[in-house]
């Protein structure tokens, strides 16, 4: 039932997720670590937590329920029906009654249809609203996580919780909904089995003790195979995906017949596994049927004509427990099966609710006021950062930019200079001083309100798929089509984006490949000034970017900056000698703040950098980018050819 | 069908297993059908009619005779219990094998088709065809082949015993036959169109999580948080909608299976006991007839399960032999040879090249690179830069004119002995999830410690390399340490030492570094030409100066070619590529140069 579609894309994400089988401890919080949890089969605050989403889908969960239980129990009643056809109807030669039960067993057919009709589609309902408030939930939760967050959490794990642990708990819940059926069909067929007639319901069930504890013998087997299969299904997975990304390497070094080895090794075990465990699993199946001869053969054929040659019993009474007892064996066959499923489900839940349970690093105060109309006076009182305590990554920084100042950052890597620019929209808070904008505490506004006033363009141009337009208005609503225009002529990208064989609807691929890395570079200008933001923070590109776009760029730039507030890490000379003032960062202080001219006269740090690097000529000295190719792009990068 | 035939054909390859199977499952289907004859004779043994009244009576009977029945049953059940677990088994066997194969002919394939074939290529989508799609090969092979067998016998052999019991209450019981085959196979077609639905909404529902979750800084930048919401809640939306649509139909099918199923039970009941009553059949063939039908319900069940099989297994094999048949463009002659090691003597004669259904590339190229010659090639991206060097180790074969090494077409080596010939320092290293020790050897198998570490000396990596706490061992890769860009570069290059081949390309990295790993680049660059005909796509001004001819690519096209001051003084492309970029250079020393003049710390 329903298993055609359940494991669509599960398995290969399962596959992908690591394993390391000798941490078995649950994963910390903050990094969502990957470690496969081993975890018990039935875990009461997993479904605890997951019986508070069914909730707001009661009357769906309700109802599915309700005809789970009549169907079951219309399926384990039907042998009845039959047995008194017989008894009642046939055995006694009378044609009339014959009709009264056809008639009764339509009635009862069309309950039974019903039923199951309902408990399909009410599952189905329910389970998709549960799989929906999960995904939305916790998609919604990722985007309270700091940039931090995302920074020691590789974009593989919080996928794979996304896709194949909430697809895990999905086949999870159909499969316990058909479990509940099963159970009930049991429980019912045991009780009609005593009411019919005890003495032969329990010379049938004895077996099912014996039953019972070669099932939990069995079980240990069962569940070793498994976890072994899950093992070396990550195995093969890992290896095959790091073959397909590093194919090239693999090629060039001729690695194929060594690799091919090593795959062969992990393949194999892989195999031997599944081996093993269909092994395990097939033996349950003469158990079964040796169940159901003795139950048939001895009990029901030899037991019951002993009974009946007593009168103590029916003939439709044998019918009726042969249908039965063909019945009893195969749910309690089919649950052990699904063992490991439910192990599974329950690791799923765990790491789902792990997600879900992140405490987002950045809240607003609840007494958080939305930030007026700015003028863009921006102060750092004494700040200072660190992410890891004892590590400080700015000390006692104090800057004061007045409205509509161009402040250009200079310092080496690690100076500190994305940490000061990224406090300014909260991406983090400070942990110590002040950060002010027009004398508001930034940690006493909303953080939206904040943010939606300034401005970002970062080093690596980000774009999503989409429309251009889509990606320049991104997010602010209400941006008119002039509004959009004008960005776009501002910053120089009207006219390729003319060129494009939709203009402004042009869908862009994923992440704007289709773009020369410089067109995306102006795209998110575009997109940063579209809003009329008053502070703009600018991570200036070093890399990657020919000449043409280069200077495309540099012209886009003073547009730009022009009546804002705005830091510019700045790499290029021509920005930081235009900037009105620079702040030179050395290791997390701010070393010397002035304008060109006047660092220069004070021969301090700047001066003597400015000096170096006139001095510095001959071979040391590097070649800022010709232009970067990635390999099987040519031609897709038009603009950047001539 | 053709797809089909050809998993039947990898399966045919197991034919001790597979007849085995085929076996055992027939076999087992004997059994199986045996059980309800020896009842239903157990029920005549002890129940009798009244010709008058037509009431049942209790015979007079030894229970001794009810034993044979009784025992018969057991032995039944247990002879198929066997049967089964043989079936099972040597089907489980069976379909693992082909799918243990599939994945070792889709892993060959894969690492050794022609770089035009990954090009196209996603990851995500290589990794689904590697396991959701070699899964539903396999259980095509499980249900479809061998399962199949079982249903399909047990629905024509059981009507068949019921017409032999009594024709018309079989006639009556099997009027649902038609139905479900016509239902089958429209719920077939639809039931896979709609699956295929939800996989492609499920796709687009990945691409918004995996934008929003690479792209967070962006998000966070423009405290887009609640318009990512709503973006990725749409998609979340469709995707409940159309996942829930796809279950209501196999879900409906599903019910409508089990109706006719019970609702055969009710005319058997309703007809056969009228005919019983007629005096037509006795108790036991009525008894026959229920448990006959009763054994269907397991086929009929199982027959959509199949028919989706069928479905999953013709678009996944078509999915998975499009990459097994990709003929790569770069494939060996059935004559060529091994290469020994050459001296070097490069040539491109006349040599064009075009990607597929594009422009052409590479147009005319001619270049002549003696043995221990450096050249740098230059250009703006799109010019063919990368190309040209992609043509020399045969990752794309040329569409005009030839390549020569010491006057011999490099198409008449063996891939592997030109590959062992021809090394390659990549721009974008790609670390494998192995310790730094391995992904220096990467390459030669059996090179000992002493040799790893003599290559990172000369790729000015071993001292940063003795800093980390675990030294060689230091696992690096996805789950392991990141080295930064430059360390990553250096680490290619002494890849490339241990393999020491004479002919060399060097794909130089264009991120801005600190001063002082420049120098420590420049210096492993200097180490790693030497001797060698060395390619350099260059972006560092000291590499161009120091060449022994420059290229200059301009669409595809050699546009100018010479030494340094040559090409300065003749005023072309090179020189104005060279102006500008002097203003930038100085400007991105400003800030590499801070480190280097503060403390002179190496940044690692």
């Amino acid at each position: 039932m329903m298993r055609g579609g359940g494991g669509i894309g599960g398995g290969m994400m399962r596959g992908m997720r690591g394993t390391s089988a000798d941490s078995m401890f649950a994963p910390s919080n903050d990094n969502l670590t990957d470690e496969d949890v081993v975890g018990r089969v039935y875990d009461n605050k997993v479904v605890m937590r997951f019986m508070t989403f069914i909730k707001p889908y009661r009357t769906f969960a309700l109802i599915a329920l309700a005809s789970l239980l009549v169907y079951a129990t219309v399926n384990a009643a039907i042998p009845l029906l039959i047995k008194y056809g017989i008894d009642w109807a046939i055995a006694e030669g009378e044609v009339n009654r014959v009709h009264i039960i056809g008639v009764a067993f339509m009635a009862i057919t069309v309950i039974h249809f019903l039923s199951n009709r309902l408990q399909f589609i009410f599952i189905s309902r329910t389970g998709q609203h549960v799989l929906y408030d999960l995904r939305s939930g916790m998609f919604s939760h990722l985007q309270n996580q700091s940039n931090a967050f995302y920074h020691r959490t590789p974009i593989g794990r919080i996928m794979s919780r996304m896709q194949s642990d909430v697809l895990q708990l999905q086949e999870t819940f159909e499969l316990l909904a058909l479990a509940l059926a099963e159970l009930v069909t049991v429980g019912a067929i045991i009780i009609l089995m005593l009411i019919v007639n005890w003495q032969l319901a329990l010379v049938c069930m004895f077996v099912v003790p014996v039953l019972t504890v070669i099932m939990m013998y069995w079980q240990r087997f069962a569940r070793h195979s498994f976890m072994r299969i899950r093992r070396a299904i990550a195995m093969v997975n890992g290896e095959y995906n790091q073959n397909i990304t590093g194919v090239r390497v693999v090629q060039s070094l001729n690695r194929q017949d060594e690799n091919m080895a090593h795959f062969r090794t992990l393949n194999q075990e892989y195999l031997d596994a599944n081996l093993e465990a269909a092994r395990y699993s097939g033996m349950l199946q003469p158990l079964v049927e040796l169940l159901i001869g003795l139950g048939i053969g001895l009990g029901v054929v030899l037991f019951g004509g002993w009974l009946l040659q007593r009168d103590a019993l029916e003939v439709g009474t044998l019918v009726a427990f042969a249908f039965w007892i063909q019945r009893f064996f195969e749910p309690i066959r089919q649950l052990t099966m699904q063992y490991s499923q439910l192990q599974r489900a329950m690791a799923a839940g765990v790491r789902i609710f792990e997600v879900l349970d992140l405490e987002p690093d950045i809240l607003d105060k609840p007494d958080a006021v939305a930030l007026p109309e700015v003028q863009g006076e921006i102060r750092y009182n004494d700040v200072n950062f660190h992410y890891v305590s004892g590590v400080e990554v700015l000390r006692n920084v104090n800057l004061h930019i007045k409205a509509g100042e161009n402040v250009a950052l200079v310092g080496s890597t690690g100076a500190g200079k994305s940490t000061l620019v990224n406090l300014l929209h909260r991406s983090a808070d400070v942990t110590g001083g002040a950060i002010t904008v027009d004398g508001y505490d930034l940690r006493d506004v909303k953080r939206e309100s904040l943010v939606h006033q300034m401005s970002m363009v970062l080093q690596e141009p980000y774009l999503f798929s989409g429309t251009v337009r889509e990606n320049i208005c991104y997010q602010s609503e209400g941006v008119s089509d002039e509004q959009i225009i004008a960005a776009a002529q501002a910053v120089g990208a009207h006219d390729f984006v003319m060129e494009m064989e939709d203009g402004y609807n042009s869908e862009l691929a994923e992440r704007g490949i289709n773009l020369s890395i410089g067109q995306r570079q102006l795209i998110s200008f575009a997109r940063a000034i579209v809003g009329n933001p008053r502070i703009l923070v600018l991570d200036e590109a070093t890399a990657n970017i020919d000449t043409h776009t280069e200077l495309l760029i540099q012209q886009a730039l003073n547009r730009i900056l022009k009546g804002r507030t705005s830091i510019v890490i700045a790499h290029r000379l021509s920005t930081i000698r235009n900037a009105d003032k620079i702040v030179v960062l050395d290791r997390g202080r701010v070393a010397e703040v002035g304008s060109h001219d006047e660092l220069l006269e004070a021969g301090g740090v700047y001066a003597q950098l400015y000096a170096i690097n006139y001095g510095l000529s001959g071979p040391s000295v590097g070649v800022a980018p010709v232009g970067g190719e990635v390999i099987g792009a040519d031609g897709l990068s038009p603009a950047a050819a001539d | 069908m053709g797809i089909l035939l050809r998993i039947i054909g990898m399966a045919a390859h197991y034919p001790a297993r597979l007849s085995l199977a085929y076996t055992s499952a027939l076999a087992a289907i004997g059994f199986s059908l045996a059980l309800p004859w020896l009842f239903g004779g157990a029920i005549d043994l002890m129940v009798g009619q009244d010709s008058e009244t037509k009431e049942f009576f209790r015979k007079d009977f030894e229970l001794a005779a009810l034993v044979f029945f009784g025992v018969g049953i057991l032995v039944v059940s247990l002879g198929r219990g066997f049967c089964d677990f043989a079936r099972t088994y040597t089907t489980e066997s069976l379909s693992q094998k082909v799918s243990f194969d599939c994945r070792n002919l889709l892993y060959d394939k894969l690492q050794n088709v022609s770089f035009a074939f990954h090009d196209k290529e996603h990851t995500g989508d290589l990794m689904s065809r590697a396991t959701a799609d070699v899964e539903a090969m396999r259980r095509f092979v499980n249900l479809g082949m061998i399962r199949s067998l079982d249903v399909v016998v047990r629905i024509i052999a059981i009507p068949f015993i019921l017409f032999f019991l009594n024709w018309e209450l079989a006639l009556v019981s099997m009027i649902f036959v038609p139905a479900i085959v016509l239902r089958s196979t429209f719920v077939m077609r639809a039931l896979r169109r709609k699956w295929l639905h939800v996989q492609e909404v499920m796709g687009e529902s990945v691409t918004v999580l995996q934008e929003n979750l690479a792209g967070m800084h962006v998000v966070k930048a423009f405290a887009s948080e609640n318009y990512e919401r709503k973006k990725y809640n749409r998609k979340a939306e469709e995707l409940r909608v159309e996942y829930f649509d796809a279950e209501r139909m196999q879900g409906t099918n599903s019910s409508w299976m089990t109706l006719y199923f019970t609702f055969a039970l009710g005319l058997i009941l309703w007809f056969g006991g009228w005919q019983v009553v007629q005096g037509d059949l006795t108790a036991g063939d009525l008894a026959k007839f229920f448990l006959y039908l009763n054994q269907l319900t397991f086929p009929i069940r199982a027959s959509a399960q199949i028919i989706n099989t069928f479905s999953r297994a013709m678009s996944s094999g078509q999915r998975l032999f499009n990459v097994l048949d990709a003929r790569s463009p770069v494939s060996e002659r059935p004559d060529a040879v091994a290469m020994g090691r050459p001296k070097g003597h490069v040539r491109f004669e006349k040599v064009g090249f075009s990607y597929a259904d594009r422009s052409p590339a590479l147009r005319e190229v001619n270049l002549d690179a003696k043995p221990g010659q450096v050249t740098a090639i230059l250009g703006a991206p799109g010019s063919g830069k990368t190309t040209v060097v992609n043509l020399l180790p045969r990752f794309y074969d040329v569409t005009d004119g030839q390549i020569t090494i010491d006057g011999a077409d490099i198409r008449d080596f063996t891939l592997q002995s030109l590959r062992h010939n021809v090394g390659i320092v990549h721009q974008d290293v790609y670390l494998f999830s192995a310790s730094i020790k391995d992904n220096i050897a990467y390459g030669v198998s059996n090179a000992t410690d002493e040799d790893v570490e003599r290559a990172a000396k000369v790729a000015q990596l071993h001292d940063q390399i003795m800093a980390l706490p675990n030294g060689y061992d230091t696992w690096v890769g996805e789950r392991g340490t990141t080295l930064s860009g430059g360390q990553r570069q250096r680490l290619s290059i002494a890849r490339t030492i241990l393999i020491d081949p004479p002919v060399l390309i060097l794909d130089d990295s264009t991120s801005s570094v600190d001063v002082e790993t420049e120098r420590q680049i420049h210096r492993a660059m200097v180490e790693v030409m030497k001797g060698r005909t060395t390619f350099v796509i260059a972006h560092r001004l000291s590499t161009v100066r120091e060449a022994d001819q420059i290229l200059v690519l301009d669409k595809g096209i050699i546009a100018e070619r010479g030494s340094h001051e040559q090409l300065i003084r003749s005023g072309g492309i090179y020189q104005s590529i060279y102006e500008l970029q002097l203003r930038p250079q100085e400007e991105v020393l400003l800030e590499a140069a801070v480190p280097a003049m503060a403390d002179g710390r190496a940044a690692l």
